[in-house]
């Protein structure tokens, strides 16, 4: 089934995404691993200045909160 | 995993579910809304209303993006994606939402050049990668995918990328909660509110629902255990004669939101003065265009967009469901001529529509039998 992704809604993308820091970079983007293991670019402008190991609920590619 | 483990934990669900029904008072029949399509997801996926009692019921609302999104906007998309030279990128199964002659899937087996992406900062990387081409991004969701597409589009502004524009069909909670509360075909005592677009715009806007309404609402998470105690929370406020806004997901959302996120979207978005809502009709104020900064990169200016209006198929019931008024199994073609793999509402197409979440977690079954 298509559209039974199970973390977010692959639909829409509109299901916040727990992921952890990987590496942070200078233009804004942060590479973030989720629970898998599967790594993303993710725009952290939103939560400020982040550091490998740093928790974030990622919406569609941005950060948009900080988790522990 | 932090803050996953612990809220799928089944003793303590257990627990909650007790508490429930020591709260609800017998005789009383409550009817909650969970206004977020994740929470509907959350829903049907752990049975989290099964545990609950029969007096108690959720209603689901409109709170899934593509579930709202109307056929014209659709047709409007597909006639984008089919002008030359033009790569139309957009969310997953958004290719499968049907408008009124076709979907983009079908505009794609045609030859149109769609392409799925899982952010808009995708989008924009092909926009680099193919200069000589035009990059279109079909924008669609509240505001927890708005900020993404307004930080990409500041990108591509301070880039200097030019063969890149969105087809903007972002759209805000308030307006269309405020319909709902307005319709009078709708009889709901309390909401569960939307967690995560609750950590952009926080819980303030929100306050109208008690204090112009006199329903209670609580912010809730998306794991199976913060649904259950966010509707012992509002099953609390109902009881007590309590009516205010609360925070079960305060782990994530502050009272004031995020302020960075709402200073990007004020900046490249303004509201338009009406936008179609499926089922719901024209909202005032409810729908986001690019604002007059970034009209270089607005779909709408750059091509020929049609304006199609369609109206949804008479068989479809999605308004009725997004209301709440039915719920999803009660439509007339739910299951039958409308399914995951055929869709004819968008309810069924989306993992967070209502129908869908249903029809993939087969309670549909279970509810026949009671009714």
């Amino acid at each position: 089934m298509s559209c039974a992704a199970d973390t977010h809604c692959i639909t829409c993308s509109d299901e916040g995404l727990p992921m952890r820091v990987v590496a942070a970079r200078d233009d804004g983007l942060a590479l973030c691993a989720d629970e898998a293991g599967a790594e993303l670019d993710v725009m952290v402008d939103l939560v400020g200045p982040v550091t490998p190991g740093d928790g974030l609920l990622v919406h569609a590619g941005v950060a948009l909160a900080r988790i522990a | 995993m932090k803050y996953v483990d612990e809220y799928r934990d089944a003793d303590l669900g257990r627990v909650l579910a007790g508490e429930i029904v020591a709260t609800v008072e017998p005789g009383r029949e409550y009817k909650i809304m969970e206004v977020c399509g994740g929470h509907t997801h959350t829903i049907y996926k752990y049975g989290v209303d099964d545990l609950l009692p029969a007096n108690v019921e959720l209603v689901h609302g409109p709170g899934c993006p593509v579930c709202v999104i109307p056929m014209g906007r659709v047709d409007d998309g597909i006639a984008v994606a089919h002008v030359p030279g033009v790569i139309f990128t957009c969310f997953g199964d958004m290719m499968r939402v049907p408008g009124g002659a076709g979907t983009l899937l079908d505009a794609k087996a045609q030859g149109a050049d769609v392409r799925m992406v899982y952010s808009p900062l995708d989008a924009l990387r092909i926009a680099r990668e193919n200069p000589d081409r035009e990059v279109v991004f079909f924008a669609v969701g509240f505001e927890t995918t708005a900020p993404s597409t307004a930080l990409t589009l500041k990108r591509a502004k301070a880039e200097g990328i030019r063969n890149f524009s969105c087809f903007s069909n972002h759209v805000t909670i308030v307006p269309p909660l405020r319909a709902l509360l307005e319709s009078p075909d709708l009889r709901l005592d309390g909401f569960i509110g939307p967690g995560h677009v609750s950590t952009v715009v926080g819980a303030r806007p929100f306050e109208f629902i008690p204090a112009d309404y006199g329903k209670p609402v609580v912010i809730s998470g998306f794991e199976p255990l913060d649904l259950l105690q966010s509707v012992y929370m509002v099953l609390c406020q109902l009881v007590e004669g309590r009516c205010e806004v609360e925070n079960q997901y305060a782990r994530v959302v502050p009272a004031d939101g995020n302020p960075a996120a709402l200073a990007v979207l004020e900046e490249v978005f303004e509201l338009r003065p009406h936008f179609e809502w499926r089922g719901l009709g024209f909202i005032s104020h409810s729908g986001l265009k690019l604002s007059e900064a970034y009209r270089d990169f607005d779909t709408e200016l750059r091509f020929e967009v049609p304006g199609v209006r369609v109206a949804d198929p008479k068989a479809c019931q999605c308004g009725e469901v997004l209301k709440g008024v039915i719920r999803p199994w009660e439509c007339k073609v739910f299951g039958t001529a409308c399914t995951p793999e055929r869709p004819i509402g968008t309810c069924m197409v989306s993992s967070e529509g209502a129908c869908a979440a249903y029809y993939n977690y087969g309670r549909f079954a279970r509810e026949r039998e009671v009714v």
